[in-house]
């Protein structure tokens, strides 16, 4: 009989169970997967860093940060969740698309061994915005699609905005200068 | 009674949504489930008030009352759990209830005139006339209907 070693035991739990991040916007709770979240910071730590832009299209981004020579865009949870206007804390910055999404508190991380496909039920813009369901602790919390904050549309028009804000701080510095 | 009157006679199960009494077919009733806890979360799909979780399954939950009595019923005290097809698959959906479902054995006929196109047709049981609900049609309806809501706070 053979006797598994700890690493493939590690390595077995790590195939059949997925490590999310539980946050709360407002009183909704969010599931996002863990290595689809790069840092998490506090929004008082970014505010130095962060540069306002106010695009009409796009109402959900106030704020663009750069880190490590890219630009976030900064998007407000509950505009994006069409939830109550709360007073945000955290910000998620994602891993390998360029948004950053402004939560209120994180709850506490989890291993998950399924996420439930959403209902055929649901049409609308929740298809973009959910990966699927877990149920966890008799409760069942949507998975975000780290993707589904932006379209690659308003991708487009947030960086013509960000390029004309660069635009202008270049000129006002030259001016300056 | 023949076995050819007898076939034509389906089984129905009569619910009841707000004051009114309505019929499923039989066949596509899955289940009669306790009041389980709804689970909400944000979403733009008019008529679905949330999911309920049933034998590892989640299932939404369409809250036809607005729809079929024009208000919301405030007793829910069960949730009855039938089909829908989309395409060729099919999936569990919810409708609350109040009162007690029962099944009856009766032959449909056919809608009146002017009644909505959800209703499939209606049952003559107890001197009542029972419309039969045609669910795919109920919730397709409603999703296409203009109004549709376009906020996604979840409903209390």
């Amino acid at each position: 009989m053979k006797i598994a070693t700890q690493d493939s035991v590690k390595a077995r739990r790590s195939r059949s169970t997925e490590a999310v991040i539980l946050f709360c916007i407002g009183t909704q709770t969010f599931a996002i997967a863990a290595d689809a979240v790069q840092e998490i910071r506090s929004t008082d730590s970014l505010a130095t860093a962060a540069v306002e832009m106010e695009l009409a299209e796009v109402p959900k981004v106030r704020h663009l940060v750069e880190r490590s020579h890219r630009t976030y865009y900064v998007v407000s949870g509950c505009a994006h969740f069409g939830l109550r206007v709360t007073r945000p804390t955290l910000v998620l910055i994602l891993r390998q698309i360029r948004t950053a999404v402004l939560v209120d508190s994180i709850e506490r991380m989890a291993d998950v061994s399924k996420v439930h496909a959403l209902p055929q039920a649901f049409q609308g813009e929740e298809r973009q915005w959910y990966r699927g369901l877990i149920y966890l602790e008799d409760r069942v919390i949507p998975v975000i699609k780290p993707d589904g904050f932006l379209t690659s549309e308003e991708f487009a028009r947030l960086d013509r905005a960000a390029q004309s804000i660069e635009s202008r701080q270049e000129l006002e510095g030259a001016v300056q200068a | 009674m023949s076995a050819a009157e007898n076939h034509a006679r389906k089984s129905w199960v009569l619910l009841h949504v707000g004051n009114r009494r309505f019929a499923l077919p039989a066949e596509s009733v899955m289940e009669l489930a306790p009041p389980v806890r709804l689970h909400n979360f944000p979403h733009t799909s008019r008529l679905i008030a949330g999911v309920i979780v049933r034998r590892g399954r989640i299932v939404p939950v369409y809250d036809v009352s607005p729809v079929l009595c024009g208000r919301e019923s405030s007793v829910h005290r069960f949730y009855l759990i039938a089909e829908r097809a989309f395409g060729k698959a099919s999936e569990a959906s919810a409708i609350p209830v109040n009162g007690e479902c029962e099944l009856a054995t009766s032959e449909m006929l056919p809608r009146h005139e002017n009644a909505p196109s959800y209703f499939a047709g209606t049952l003559a049981i107890e001197n009542e006339n029972i419309d039969v609900l045609d669910l795919q049609e109920l919730v397709s309806a409603e999703s296409r209907s203009p109004s549709a809501a376009s906020h996604a706070e979840p409903r209390p």
